[in-house]
Formats: structure tokens, C-alpha cells, sequence
């Protein structure tokens, strides 16, 4: 398994083309990825153009498709915008903060016999420029943007990527498949046909 | 007219005064937006006024105390941000009402109180004051005729005054990170607030509510009226003015039609408020506006939460009857 040399990217650019180079192989090191992305130091200015904030919820713009490998977004998040807690339907997530901070909860996966509240694992705040990675064997997650005066940029990896996944109800651990939808692509604004099931994720 | 000259960005220079030696009269009267966030500004100078055509002004993260009165010269102004500076309920002018705002920032500034001046803004679409002291919204709240989007998450507030249930656009409400619990007259409050046609989120997180409020929305049973019209109604049978007295027909032509597509039943003031809870971005979803003529009458949207079958039946009710309550 070849490791790529970490040549620290100065630009979103080269931060992408250094991915595409990584993911040719099937084999991904996590580890690999956290500290390349963690090593581009956030310019707003190399990706103020996908950065669209919706005034009600938080949006997914798509930066890069990753040749099918991976897919590269930037996500906006208003004052007190949050998620779902959701899985990542056996996909990589990388999610990298390029301004603001963003506070990251884990859930345990509610086992078929419990009924009632959900079990928080930990809870931690990201700062800028840092990374944090999950998987479903890792668990569940919340991620918001719990400022009320601030709003936050994160950018956001996975690999393969994936169009549904599933979101979980705190007070029961009932769950729900929704699909998952971008609010721009390659800094172009993307209405789709609305639909109600759906997930900024 | 080169657009670039509507766009002043004094922005991230340090400023503690606004020296506008260095700008022409043209640019003067041509600016539109003007950024002077992320400066050391104490106090909003007199000078501001000579941007008479401006309509968006940020005055983002300076240590403002005190916005000057020249300010409601700015007769076109529309967008006001005014996000983390030290400004409280005495620093606004007395006219501050007059200007035409239609989207207002305070965020992140130490208002104990929403000022009075700010609730005379009849154009005021979005008003954001997250992160102060405020402990109540006044009842003149309601004055916000235009109001869509109200933002008061982060603050010490305790109670939602009925008033608030007045604002006929409200879309979005966020009173997250407050103080507020539902001693009883709570739940009658967010009922009004849900009844507005409009809203599709609020959010209620980070308050020490009792979260099983809505249990306490009672269904009141049908009246022997209300009976009697739903069996003439669902069996078709036929009537007219000259059988009928006009205030029986005219009670009889207002049945709602029940919206479970395997009921053919109607109701008239006797209804189920059918509340399913799902997470949904965080926030739960309340499909408030779906009445059901009868407790056991089943939704569109099931009313059995681990029905499998809950996404799927969620896709037939039209999005615009769908709210998104958060809840703590």
C-alpha cells in the first residue's frame, strides 16, 4: 500500500488534486487523509463561491465528485443551524472546519430492545482548520453550529459517496431513510423537485 | 455606472473614526452597501448620513455603545448589521422606527430588552437578536406586521407572550437556549403559534420545558350538531335551503374533508390535531396543520411513530403543511 509523500496543500486546488491522487488506490489511510486535510490552511477567498447559506437550515454544496471515489462539499451553517443525528451508510466522513466552530456529538447505535433516549457517547466543540473523522463503527453523530452570532464553513469528504442514509430520533432511537440532496454544485445553485424526506447531510 | 462603485469595503482596517476625506461626493451618493465590520468603532459617527442612498450597512464587531441619530437620515436603508458590539436598549435613536429596515441584526450585544423603537418597524422581515440578556419579548411584538424570520435563541427569555401567535408571515421562529418552561399557559401559546399558516420551524431547544407538552392538547369530542352533519355529509345526503334553515346550511356547505385518503369523513369544528415527532435536521417535524376527524383515524403520515412505512407516507402530505418543531 503506497503512502503518498504529505506535501502540505497551499490551495483548495491542490488540496483536491492531492485527493484525486490518493483515491486512486482502493485502499484508504485515515489517517492519511485527516492530516492532509487538516494541513490546508482554510482561505475564504478559495472557496467563498460555494459557500450559500440558506436563511432556515444548513445547505451541502458539492466542491468535487471525486471521480466516483469520494465527493467533496462545503456545508453552511446559520446561527443555531444543526442536524439530525445520522449515520454515514458505511462510508469514510471526513469534515474539516474552514471557519467558525462546530459542536460534534456522538450517539451510541440504539440496540433493537431499547426504547427511550438515545445514549450519548462524548461531545466535543472542532475548532478551525481542524478535522474530525467518523464511521458507523465509530457510531452516530450530531454536528451544529450552536453560535448565535457566528456562522460556520466545514468542509466535508466521503468515500464512496452515498445518497441516503439514515437519521435517528433522539428521544426513541426510531429511525428514518432520507435522501440527501445539494444545494449547489461547483458553486451553481441546484433547486431540486421538493420533497419532504430529505436531509442536508 | 460602474457597479463596483455601489460597494464600500472598509472592513478589517483598524478604524476608530471614519475619516470620509478620501471619498468623493460621487461615491458618496453611488454607495449602496457599505462594510465597516471588523473595525474599533465606539460610536456610529454623524458622518454616515452623507451616504445618502445607502441600503446595507455592516457595523459587525466594532465596540459600538451607541448608534447616532444621523443614522435615521439613511432614508433607503433596508439591511442593518449590527452583530457583537456593546449596544444595549438605550443606544438606539428615539426615530429608529422610522427607518424602512427590513432585515435588523443585534446578535451578540447586551440588549436586556427588546427596544420599543424596534417594534415600529413596519417593513421588518427579519429581525435577529440572538445572544443578548433579553429576559421577555414585549407584546408589541405583534406590531412586526411584516415579519418572517425571528431570532431570539441564546438569551434568558422565560415566557412567549401570546402576541407572537399575531405575526401573520412568520416562517421562522428560533427561541433556542432561553429560560422558558410550560407552566400552562405555554401550551396554549405554541398551539396559537402553530396555528400560523406560515411557520415551518421553530425551535424550542436548551429550554427547561416539559417536552411532552402536546400530550396536554386535549380532543374535544363532537358535538350532537357536528355528528349529525358529518352523517349528512359522508352519506350524501342531499339538501337544500328550502328543507333546511340557512344557518344549518351554511354550516353543513363548511365540512372539512378529512385528509386520510381511506376516509371518506368530514369534520366541522371538532378535529384531532394529529402531532407525529420525527428528528429531522435536528429539529422535529409537526405536521400541525393535518387535522383528522376522529382520534382513530389514521394520517397520512402514520400516527404509529415505528411504522416503517412513515417515510414513505410523509411524501403525500404537501410540504407547505409540514412544521418543524425542535424540541429540548
Amino acid at each position: 500500500m503506497e503512502q503518498t509523500e504529505l506535501v502540505k496543500p497551499e490551495t483548495l486546488d491542490e488540496l483536491i488534486k492531492t485527493l484525486h491522487q490518493i483515491f486512486q488506490s482502493d485502499r484508504i489511510n485515515v489517517e492519511e487523509v485527516q492530516n492532509l486535510m487538516e494541513s490546508y490552511e482554510s482561505k475564504p477567498h478559495e472557496w467563498r463561491k460555494y459557500a450559500k447559506f440558506d436563511q432556515y437550515r444548513y445547505t451541502r454544496n458539492l466542491v468535487d465528485e471525486g471521480n466516483d471515489k469520494f465527493n467533496l462539499m462545503i456545508l453552511c451553517w446559520g446561527e443555531g443551524h444543526g442536524s439530525s443525528i445520522h449515520d454515514h451508510t458505511n462510508s469514510h466522513c471526513f469534515m474539516k472546519l474552514l471557519q467558525g466552530h462546530l459542536k460534534e456529538t456522538l450517539f451510541q447505535w440504539p440496540d433493537g430492545k431499547s426504547q427511550g433516549d438515545m445514549v450519548t457517547k462524548s461531545q466535543r466543540v472542532l475548532q478551525e482548520n481542524k478535522v474530525a473523522y467518523i464511521n458507523d463503527s465509530i457510531g452516530l453523530h450530531r454536528v451544529e453550529n450552536v453560535s448565535h452570532t457566528e456562522c460556520a464553513v466545514s468542509l466535508h469528504l466521503y468515500s464512496p459517496p452515498f445518497e441516503t442514509c439514515q437519521t435517528f430520533d433522539q428521544r426513541t432511537g426510531h429511525k428514518n431513510t432520507v435522501k440527501m440532496t445539494f444545494w449547489s454544485k461547483h458553486g451553481e445553485r441546484t433547486p431540486f423537485e421538493t420533497t419532504v424526506s430529505q436531509e442536508n447531510n | 455606472m460602474d457597479v463596483s462603485n455601489c460597494v464600500l469595503d472598509f472592513s478589517r482596517l483598524s478604524l476608530n473614526t471614519l475619516s470620509l476625506d478620501g471619498v468623493s461626493e460621487d461615491r458618496r451618493r453611488d454607495t449602496k452597501q457599505f462594510y465597516l465590520n471588523y473595525n474599533r468603532l465606539s460610536t456610529l459617527p454623524a458622518s454616515i448620513s452623507l451616504f445618502y442612498n445607502l441600503e446595507f450597512l455592516d457595523i459587525s464587531n466594532n465596540g459600538l455603545t451607541a448608534i447616532c441619530d444621523d443614522i435615521t437620515r439613511l432614508t433607503k436603508l433596508k439591511t442593518l448589521l449590527a452583530k457583537n458590539n456593546r449596544l444595549d436598549e438605550f443606544s438606539l435613536p428615539k426615530d429608529f422606527g422610522s427607518l424602512p429596515l427590513e432585515v435588523l441584526n443585534f446578535s451578540g450585544n447586551r440588549f436586556e430588552e427588546i427596544p420599543l423603537q424596534c417594534t415600529k418597524l413596519r417593513r421588518l422581515q427579519s429581525l435577529s437578536i440572538g445572544g443578548n440578556r433579553l429576559k421577555s419579548i414585549p407584546t408589541e411584538i405583534e406590531d412586526l406586521t411584516s415579519l418572517e424570520m425571528l431570532y431570539l435563541g441564546g438569551n434568558l427569555i422565560s415566557a412567549i407572550p401570546p402576541e407572537v401567535a399575531n405575526l401573520p408571515y412568520l416562517s421562522y421562529l428560533v427561541l433556542c437556549d432561553n429560560r422558558i418552561q410550560s407552566v400552562p399557559p405555554f401550551s396554549v401559546t405554541i398551539a396559537q403559534i402553530l396555528s400560523l399558516v406560515h411557520l415551518q420551524e421553530l425551535s424550542l431547544r436548551g429550554n427547561p420545558l416539559v417536552v411532552r407538552f402536546v400530550k396536554e392538547m386535549t380532543y374535544n369530542p363532537p358535538s350532537l350538531l357536528e355528528l349529525a352533519g358529518r352523517t349528512v355529509k359522508s352519506r350524501n345526503i342531499p339538501y337544500s335551503p328550502c328543507e333546511l334553515p340557512s344557518n344549518l346550511v351554511l354550516y353543513l356547505d363548511l365540512a372539512s374533508k378529512c385528509p386520510n385518503p381511506k376516509c371518506a369523513g368530514v369534520y366541522f369544528d371538532s378535529c384531532v390535531r394529529h402531532i407525529k415527532f420525527v428528528d429531522f435536521c435536528g429539529k422535529y417535524r409537526l405536521p400541525l396543520m393535518h387535522y383528522l376527524c376522529s382520534p382513530e383515524c389514521r394520517s397520512p403520515c402514520s400516527s404509529n411513530p415505528q411504522s416503517d412505512a412513515e417515510s414513505e407516507d410523509e411524501n403525500s402530505v404537501p410540504a407547505d403543511r409540514l412544521q418543524r418543531v425542535l424540541l429540548g
